[in-house]
C-alpha cells in the first residue's frame, strides 16, 4: 500500500498530549509516525500539504441514522457515509431502527457490506437490544458482535419494561459492549413534542417534562449498578441528568454519557414559530440545561458529542409541527458548529473537543482510532479553523436537509478527511 | 387603515391598536344583522373556503353566515368525505385549494401551528377558527367585543377564566388578548389543567374558585375538553362540579353587575350550572351574536376594507 505524508499541520491529539506543528506519516493504512523531518519524503510518498490546517485523529459520531434498510428515501448508507466524511468524520456508529431492524447478524452483515462498497467512513453498526426493537424479548447480541455489531441500542424508543432492561443489561455483559439507552418515560407525556415550559404553553403543543429523562436515566443507572452493565445515555440533554452521570461516575460507575450540537446550543425558543427543523428528541430545553451541558463538556463529565444525525424527507417535515417526524440531520454540521460555538469563544479548548469528538467516543464503543500513536488506524481529520462557512441544507451530501441551522455564517470546518490513510474526501475536491 | 398581516393567525401578533379596529369595524357590521335584510354586497365576487379539519357548528356556522352576510361565494370542506381522508398531506389539500384562487381560507386544525404552515404558503388571506391547544382568534375578538359592549371598556377589568386551561385555545386568545387591552386575569383550575409557566404569559394564578371570583367584572367558564384529555386530570365529574363549577352561590361573590361568558358548546352540569348559564347575567348567547359580527369585520379588513355597507356609508370602523 501507498505511503502518505500529511506534511507541515499542526497537529493537536489529546491522547498523546501533543499540539504542534508536525509531519504526520501514513504507511499501509497506520500510523507509522508523529513528527517533524522524517528524513524527506521518498520519491515515491504522496505528499499532503497541510500547512495552516490542523490535524487530528478522525473524528467519530457514535450516533448517526443512515436509514438503510427501509427508508433509502431519508438516507443510504451511502449517501450518509459520503455525508459523515464530508463533515470531517472518519468513522460513524449506525442505530439500528431500520426496517428490518438491526437485530440480527444478516442485517448486521448487510450494513457492513453496504459500507464497504460505500469505501468512505468506516461504520460500526449498533444491534437492537431487543427483538424488532419491540421491548420484550432479547436479541440474539451474540451472533451480532460476531458479526460486527459494536453495541446495542433500542434507539429512538426507550426500553419501557424494567426487567427486559434488567436482563438486556445483564446478557449484555457476556461481550463486555455496551447498552446505549434513548432516555425517555413516554407515559409521563403523551403526544408530548416539545419541552414542556413556558414555549410549549405559548404554542399550545404538548410538553415533554425534562423529568422524563431525568426518570430514565435514573432508572437504568440503577439498573447498570444492579447488573454491572455498560451503561452510555444516549443524547443527554437536561442538566438534571447530567447531574445523576456525573454522580454515577463519582461512585465509580461504568456510565457515559454523549451530548449532541443542537442542544449545546440551541434553547426551546426555536421552536417559537412552529420551526419543525427544530422538532426532536429529546427536545430542545432551557438555557439553564444548556449551561449545564456546556459546563459538563468542560468538567470532563460528558464522554462525546454525537450527531443523532437524523434525516427526514422534506414532505415529512413540511407537515405541521404535531405530524413532523423528530430529528435533524447533524453530520455535515456538526464540526462547524463546534468550532464556531465552543472552542472560538473558550467554553473547551481545541484539545477538549478532540477528545469530546475522537478520543472519547472511541473510548465508549471500544472502537480503534481516537488517536494518532504510531500503530494506530490512520484516519485523520483536517481542520480549517479559519475557514467561513455559511450552512446551505441545498449543498449537503446527506439526503437529509432537515436541520435549524440553515443560514448560520460559521468560522471553522472540515478541509479533508482520510480513512484507512487514504483522502477520502476534501473540501479542495 | 388595515391589518398589518395577510393572515389573522393568532392574538399574539396582532397590536392593540388593531385589535381596537376589528372591534370597531364589527360594530357597524352588527347593524347588518339586525336588518330584515342582512346582507350588504361588500364581498360580492369574493371567496370564502371554510377549511375544517375538526367538527364544529357554531364556528363554522357563524364564518359561514359572515361571509355570506358579506355577499362573498362560501364553500364549506369539512376532513371527512375531502381528499385529506384519502392521505392527502395538509399543505397538498392547501395548494389544491389555492390553485382555485380563493381570497380568504379560513381554518381549523387540530394540531397547534398548522394553519402558520399553511399561510406561509399560500396566496389567500389565512383566518384561524382555532388551531389545537394554541389559539382562536376569532373567539377571543368577540369575547372582547360582548365584554366590551357591556362594560364600555376592557382596560382595568377584572377577568376570571376557570376550567381546562391546559387545553384551551380560547383560554390563550383571551389571555393574549385582555392582558394587551389592560385587563387584569385570574385563572384558575385544577392544577393538572393548568399550563406549565401560564404566568409568564400575564395570568395570576388563583388557587380556588372562591379566590378568584371574589369582586370579578367578568366570570368566563371554558369547557372541559374531554376530548382532548389523555388519561386522569380530575377524579369525576361530581368532584369537578364542586371544586369549579360555576353555581349561583359562587356568582354571589362577583361583583353585582357581574357577566357571564362561556365559548360553548356547554357541558350543564360539569362546569357550568344550568340556572347560571341562563341566568340574568349570562351572555352566553351574545357572544354568539357577535361572533358574526366580528368574523364579517376580519373577513372585511383581511380582503382590503374596500366596498361599503349597502348603504353608502364606510364602516366607522374604517375612519383612521
Amino acid at each position: 500500500m501507498s505511503r502518505l505524508v500529511v506534511r507541515g499541520a499542526r497537529v493537536v491529539d489529546p491522547s498523546q498530549g501533543i499540539d504542534e506543528v508536525a509531519d504526520l506519516v501514513l504507511q499501509d493504512g497506520l500510523v507509522e509516525s508523529v513528527g517533524s523531518a522524517v528524513g524527506g519524503a521518498g520519491s515515491a510518498d504522496e505528499v499532503l500539504d497541510a500547512k495552516g490546517l490542523v490535524a487530528v485523529p478522525g473524528f467519530i459520531d457514535i450516533h448517526v441514522h443512515l436509514r438503510e434498510p427501509g427508508f433509502e428515501y431519508k438516507e443510504t448508507i451511502a449517501s450518509g457515509s459520503h455525508a459523515a466524511v464530508a463533515g470531517g468524520f472518519t468513522a460513524v456508529a449506525a442505530m439500528a431502527n431500520t426496517d428490518p431492524p438491526n437485530d440480527s447478524a444478516a442485517v448486521t452483515e448487510f450494513i457492513l457490506r453496504k459500507a464497504a462498497q460505500a469505501n468512505r467512513a468506516r461504520i460500526y453498526p449498533i444491534g437492537a437490544l431487543t427483538r424488532g426493537m419491540k421491548g420484550a424479548e432479547l436479541s440474539e447480541m451474540g451472533e451480532m458482535v460476531e458479526a460486527g455489531a459494536v453495541a446495542m441500542s433500542d434507539d429512538g424508543l426507550p426500553v419501557e419494561d424494567i426487567n427486559v432492561m434488567r436482563r438486556a443489561m445483564e446478557y449484555a455483559t457476556i461481550f463486555d459492549i455496551p447498552v446505549i439507552e434513548h432516555c425517555e418515560t413516554p407515559q409521563l407525556h403523551p403526544g408530548g413534542v416539545m419541552n414542556e415550559g413556558y414555549w410549549s404553553t405559548a404554542l399550545g403543543l404538548r410538553g415533554i417534562p425534562r423529568a422524563s429523562e431525568e426518570i430514565s436515566v435514573d432508572r437504568n443507572i440503577v439498573l447498570a449498578e444492579l447488573t454491572g452493565a455498560r451503561f452510555h445515555v444516549a443524547h443527554l440533554s437536561t442538566s438534571g441528568a447530567l447531574r445523576r452521570v456525573q454522580e454515577a461516575k463519582t461512585r465509580g460507575l461504568p456510565v457515559s454519557c454523549e451530548v449532541t450540537p443542537h442542544h449545546l446550543i440551541l434553547t426551546d425558543e426555536s421552536v417559537s414559530s412552529y420551526n419543525t427543523s427544530a422538532k426532536m428528541k429529546p427536545p430542545l430545553v432551557t438555557e439553564s440545561d444548556r449551561a449545564a451541558l456546556l459546563q459538563g463538556l468542560a468538567d470532563g463529565t460528558v464522554d462525546a458529542i454525537a450527531t443523532d444525525h437524523a434525516p427526514h424527507h422534506a414532505d415529512e417535515k413540511a407537515e405541521d409541527f404535531d405530524h413532523a417526524p423528530f430529528g435533524i440531520v447533524g453530520l455535515e454540521t456538526a464540526v462547524s458548529l463546534c468550532l464556531d460555538r465552543l472552542v472560538r469563544p473558550g467554553v473547551i479548548s481545541l484539545s477538549r473537543l478532540v477528545e469530546l469528538m475522537s478520543t472519547g467516543p472511541a473510548r465508549v464503543l471500544g472502537l480503534p482510532g481516537g488517536t494518532l500513536k504510531v500503530g494506530a488506524p490512520a484516519d485523520v481529520t483536517l481542520l480549517d479553523l479559519e475557514k467561513h462557512v455559511r450552512v446551505d441544507p441545498e449543498t449537503f451530501v446527506s439526503r437529509g436537509r432537515n436541520t435549524p441551522f440553515a443560514g448560520w455564517e460559521l468560522t471553522g470546518s472540515a478541509a479533508a478527511t482520510l480513512v484507512n490513510g487514504r483522502i477520502v474526501w476534501s473540501s479542495a475536491l | 387603515m388595515k391589518l398589518a398581516s395577510k393572515d389573522l393567525l393568532d392574538i399574539e401578533s396582532l397590536s392593540p391598536g388593531e385589535i381596537e379596529l376589528i372591534l370597531d369595524t364589527a360594530t357597524s357590521f352588527k347593524d347588518v344583522s339586525e336588518r330584515t335584510i342582512k346582507k350588504v354586497p361588500t364581498l360580492r365576487g369574493r371567496t370564502v373556503i371554510n377549511l375544517f379539519f375538526e367538527p364544529s357548528t357554531r364556528t363554522r356556522v357563524s364564518f359561514e353566515l359572515a361571509g355570506k352576510r358579506l355577499s362573498a361565494d362560501t364553500i364549506n370542506v369539512s376532513a371527512s368525505g375531502s381528499s385529506v381522508s384519502k392521505g392527502e398531506t395538509l399543505l397538498d389539500t392547501v395548494r389544491n385549494l389555492q390553485a382555485m384562487s380563493p381570497d380568504v381560507i379560513v381554518m381549523r386544525h387540530g394540531s397547534s401551528g398548522a394553519p402558520h404552515a399553511v399561510a406561509k404558503r399560500v396566496d389567500a388571506a389565512v383566518v384561524n377558527a382555532g388551531d389545537g391547544m394554541h389559539e382562536h382568534p376569532t373567539q377571543g375578538l368577540l369575547d372582547a367585543y360582548t365584554i366590551r359592549e357591556a362594560k364600555k371598556r376592557l382596560s382595568g377589568l377584572k377577568v376570571v377564566i376557570v376550567g381546562d386551561l391546559l387545553h384551551s385555545r380560547v383560554f390563550r386568545s383571551n389571555l393574549r388578548l385582555l392582558t394587551k387591552m389592560g385587563a387584569h386575569v385570574i385563572i384558575t383550575g385544577p392544577p393538572t389543567l393548568i399550563p406549565p409557566h401560564v404566568a409568564k404569559l400575564g395570568a395570576e394564578v388563583a388557587p380556588t374558585m372562591d379566590d378568584a371570583i371574589a369582586n370579578a367584572d367578568v366570570v368566563m367558564m371554558l369547557r372541559v375538553q374531554k376530548e382532548r384529555m389523555e388519561g386522569a386530570f380530575f377524579p369525576s365529574v361530581r368532584e369537578y362540579f364542586r371544586l369549579y363549577a360555576l353555581t349561583v352561590a359562587r356568582v354571589e361573590r362577583a361583583k353585582p353587575d357581574a357577566i357571564i361568558m362561556h365559548p360553548g358548546p356547554l357541558n350543564r352540569g360539569l362546569e357550568i350550572d344550568s340556572s347560571v348559564a341562563d341566568g340574568p347575567y349570562s351572555l352566553i348567547l351574545d357572544q354568539v351574536t357577535n361572533g358574526v359580527a366580528v368574523r364579517m369585520a376580519v373577513l372585511y379588513l383581511l380582503t382590503g376594507g374596500h366596498g361599503g355597507l349597502g348603504q353608502d356609508k364606510p364602516p366607522e370602523g374604517a375612519r383612521a
